[in-house]
């Protein structure tokens, strides 16, 4: 919102220039002035408001905590508006996939940077282990208006609501045994006795983010009790759960996948391969951009905002009008025929004018510089909740709303031939900025400038912090003699907003996700081979061997695998011990079936594999943190697959997970 | 704490020589040995005291790679000393001085203490460097300049303070505008009685009235 209070805007920038160093602020200048320009407005509203800002911040104030700028000295010199230095993590495997992020601060306009980003990692687990856990991904970019409280609020808090919101539905969310069953039917189940109808998974995402959408405007309503008006600002959130993309969107920040053909054509096409793979890379053509939000400003969302206006005219205060005019009309055209649309009419058409048509149209303006009651220039997210419009004190927040637009991508749905290395481009780089970025930037441009930029630092870790920064860099431009901020090439205005660009690379969470889903998969066959095994005790023998295998087979890993002959001797003979054990096991197994019934029997076959979910997925987790070790393990395998052709390596870890719960199992029928 | 000024630095020179280290070394008075590589730009600080003077140094530590050049370039603005560092073993890293001289020059304001520095003097077996050359560029560029080991500490704290003392004369002598923000010097509370006393860092109840930074 680099234009909403522009005349404050102004002076806060004549002061800034001579201003000595000063402490940080808890608001903003330009929100107590706005406050201030009230005319006509009720004195104890301004009393109300002065006892407002006495109240204490809720969050102090910082950058998101990434970028570990940690002093106050670190705080204040990224916020060096003559300079506004791009401030990119110092370590950038605190996000993660490589995901890229810069920021820049305004020229100006406010005392610090009022936008905010943040991201969280997070498990959603059954607390009976029933279901394998289901991993998540968040980001969140926030742009704060009329004070850095509603962004910071939100960065600090949106994900935990967001948390709490998919636990509300987790059993429906985590991957169970119906959904392999059923996959062909999309991912959709009927619960006809939960359910009328049948509610997808992404339904219940979808569901998640929009009422944590409400709910983080509601908590910033109500924290006016305790803490500092926090003004407002705008929400982008991206949630990377079950193999998809979710993008909400409630605001003018937006989020643009930049996606690139491959170039597999023209290879094939040139007779000089590794020439036209340098240089072609970049080709206008090839490279798309696809938006992921729309944009919410007071243009876009006329018909709304007069729908509102026409449903409750009390909101306008009969200070506005649900109108709108092709020129703005005077006094002096009173009684003459003005071309006009009323209410949420697209065409337009002739009017006479009347006195109460003379009053200020809702929706004003067009593009950037549309405004909502003459003052708010961006028609959705949170807070706001005490914003009045400038000169005749209306309330504003009526005509807001939380409510997120909410874009899925399922990338499992996505082709990309690996012999083309074009994942980056078939999958797409999904840049998530605040306005700063895009009042300077079209779509197309900042896709170009993605796949630039990539193919400039093609192995570095930091490639993806090395696009955020150029986007940053082109958008702030540089600063000329007289103070100016402008665009390098152009000499066009640069942005003299905050600036803050998250760029995510979407393959590096495919990747991750398939990992997951192939644990998955497994965990959930594991579970089903031993709910059969158990239910059908008479016939166990044969499993039984072959666990019987598996089991000297996983002893025999934890000795050393370099001396094979020793190995199979010891398998041999171990397979032997095992054996007899597990036929005593079955035996045993055989005679407390005998004493209780079917039922039973079942339900603790139930618990076992609800215990034995418990330790692979703990297990699963730890291989997923620790992926490079994980190339010992295989090599381990290999080498002792030799001996037990049955077992494939990946199933190395749960089988030995199975055994010590088959020792379990027995201890506790010892016990019994 | 208060201060009298605040002077803005900014340190310069390819990548590997030191940088970060010599920061680091300053700021936190540790060598690490293993550093990152610095991708954008860096903060730190540190008070000292000059004539009787509490003085705040701001220090952006930029990245020395040749791709972040054409944004370090943005950051000589508003800096007030200019550390200029090469390594002593390494002799490219000299040779490039001229055009980080040049950088210098052309992007910052025309009263910028440059201060040359030649890094790593602990590694004077691998030296590539004389402190001769070293000595005859500054001489003929119109810079200080001083050796340093980022690893011993030595001359680091000299290479900070005597770039200081050299800005402060120039305010004493009314070179500097002190004035305008843009030359990299700040006027702190010492100077102005009328503010109230800067906050801690967590302390948020500054007021509204001094305007925007």
């Amino acid at each position: 919102m680099s234009n909403m209070f522009s005349i404050t805007n102004i002076k806060n920038r004549f002061i800034s220039v001579i201003a000595p160093d000063i402490p940080p602020l808890p608001s903003s200048h330009s929100h107590q002035l706005h406050r201030g320009n009230i005319s006509g407005a009720p004195s104890n509203y301004q009393l109300r408001m002065a006892h407002q800002q006495k109240k204490p911040d809720k969050f102090a104030y910082a950058r998101p905590p990434f970028l570990q700028l940690l002093t106050i000295d670190e705080l204040r010199a990224s916020a060096d508006h003559n300079v506004r230095p791009i401030i990119v993590p110092r370590d950038i495997t605190l996000l993660p996939w490589g995901t890229g992020y810069a920021e820049c601060v305004n020229s100006g306009k406010s005392e610090w940077n009022e936008d905010q980003a943040a991201f969280a990692r997070q498990v959603l687990s059954d607390p009976t282990h029933s279901h394998p856990d289901l991993p998540y991904t968040y980001y969140g970019i926030f742009d704060g208006h009329a004070g850095y409280g509603a962004a910071l609020a939100a960065s600090h808090q949106f994900h935990h609501i967001l948390h709490e919101k998919l636990v509300d539905c987790l059993e429906l969310l985590l991957p169970r045994d119906e959904d392999a069953a059923n996959s062909k039917q999309d991912s959709s189940f009927p619960h006809p006795s939960h359910f009328q109808r049948r509610v997808s998974k992404d339904e219940l995402i979808i569901g998640a983010l929009e009422s944590a959408f409400f709910n983080m405007d509601a908590l910033i309503a109500q924290d006016r009790d305790r803490y500092r008006d926090a003004g407002g600002c705008t929400a982008c959130v991206a949630l990377f759960i079950n193999g998809k993309l979710f993008v909400a969107n409630a605001g003018d920040s937006r989020a643009v996948l930049s996606q690139r053909k491959s170039k597999c054509i023209e290879k094939n096409n040139a007779t000089t391969g590794a020439i036209t793979n340098a240089d072609n890379g970049t080709g206008a053509q090839e490279v798309f951009a696809v938006p992921f939000s729309f944009d919410h400003t007071p243009e876009t969302e006329r018909l709304r905002l007069l729908t509102v206006a026409r449903l409750k005219p009390h909101l306008m205060e009969k200070q506005y009008a649900a109108m709108e005019y092709a020129k703005r009309p005077h006094m002096k055209d009173l009684g003459q025929r003005i071309l006009c649309r009323q209410g949420t009419m697209k065409g337009w058409t002739y009017k006479t004018l009347t006195r109460d048509d003379l009053r200020m149209p809702v929706v004003t303006g067009e593009g950037k510089r549309s405004r909502l009651l003459g003052t708010l220039g961006v028609t959705r997210g949170f807070g706001d909740h005490d914003l009045l419009a400038i000169n005749t004190g209306t309330q504003i927040k009526p005509f807001l709303t939380p409510h997120p637009e909410v874009v899925i991508r399922d990338l499992s749905k996505i082709v990309s031939i690996p012999d083309e290395n074009n994942e980056d481009g078939d999958y797409g780089i999904l840049v998530m900025a605040t306005d700063g970025l895009w009042d300077v930037s079209e779509n197309d441009a900042v896709a170009r400038t993605v796949f630039q930029t990539l193919d400039k630092y093609p192995t570095e870790k930091h490639r993806y912090t090395m696009v955020a920064q150029e986007l940053v860099a082109r958008a702030r431009g540089k600063i000329n003699d007289s103070g100016h901020w402008r665009l390098a090439d152009s000499k066009a205005a640069a942005t003299v907003d905050d600036i803050s660009v998250i760029v995510i690379p979407v393959y590096q969470y495919y990747k991750e996700h398939v990992e997951w889903e192939k644990r998955c998969a497994q965990v959930l066959q594991e579970r089903r081979a031993k709910v059969t095994q158990s239910a059908t005790e008479a016939c166990e023998d044969e499993s039984l061997l072959v666990n019987g295998v598996t089991k000297a087979q996983v002893e025999v890993e934890h000795d050393d695998a370099e001396e094979e002959e020793e190995v199979v001797v010891e398998v041999n003979r171990q397979q032997a011990q095992a054996t007899v054990e597990l036929e005593e096991d079955a035996s045993q197994k055989a005679e407390s079936s005998g004493q209780t019934d079917p039922l039973s029997a079942h339900q603790s076959a139930e618990k076992d594999v609800k215990d034995l979910i418990e330790h692979e997925l703990s297990a699963a987790i730890s291989a997923l943190d620790a992926t490079e070790s994980s190339e010992d393990d295989k090599k381990e395998a290999k080498e002792s697959s030799v001996t037990t052709p049955e077992k494939t390596y990946k199933a190395q870890q749960p089988q030995q997970q199975q055994q010590h719960q088959h020792h379990r199992n027995r201890n506790r029928k010892d016990k019994r | 704490m208060s201060y009298a000024y605040l002077f803005k630095y900014i340190i310069i020179g390819d990548t590997g020589v030191g940088k970060s280290c010599l920061l680091l070394q300053f700021t936190d008075k540790r060598f690490q040995p293993v550093h990152d590589l610095t991708i954008g730009v860096e903060f730190g600080a540190r008070m000292i005291t000059i004539d009787g003077k509490q003085i705040k140094l701001q220090i952006w530590d930029t990245a020395g790679q040749e791709a972040f050049r054409s944004i370090t370039r943005s950051y000589y603005r508003g800096a007030a000393g200019a550390l200029l560092v090469y390594d002593i073993t390494r002799r490219e890293t000299f040779n490039h001085l001229t055009t980080w001289l040049e950088d210098a020059r052309q992007h910052s304001n025309s009263n910028m203490v440059i201060m040359l520095i030649g890094n790593k003097s602990d590694l004077d077996s691998r030296r590539e460097v004389k402190k001769e050359e070293g000595e005859a560029f500054a001489r003929e560029h119109g810079l200080v300049f001083m050796e340093t080991s980022a690893r011993t500490a030595a001359n680091v704290e000299e290479a900070f303070i005597n770039t200081a003392k050299e800005i402060y004369e120039k305010i004493q002598e009314g070179v500097f505008d002190i004035n305008n923000e843009a030359n990299g010097i700040k006027i702190g509370q010492q100077h102005s009685p009328t503010n109230p006393s800067l906050p801690g860092a967590g302390n948020q109840a500054g007021s509204a009235s001094s305007g925007c930074c």
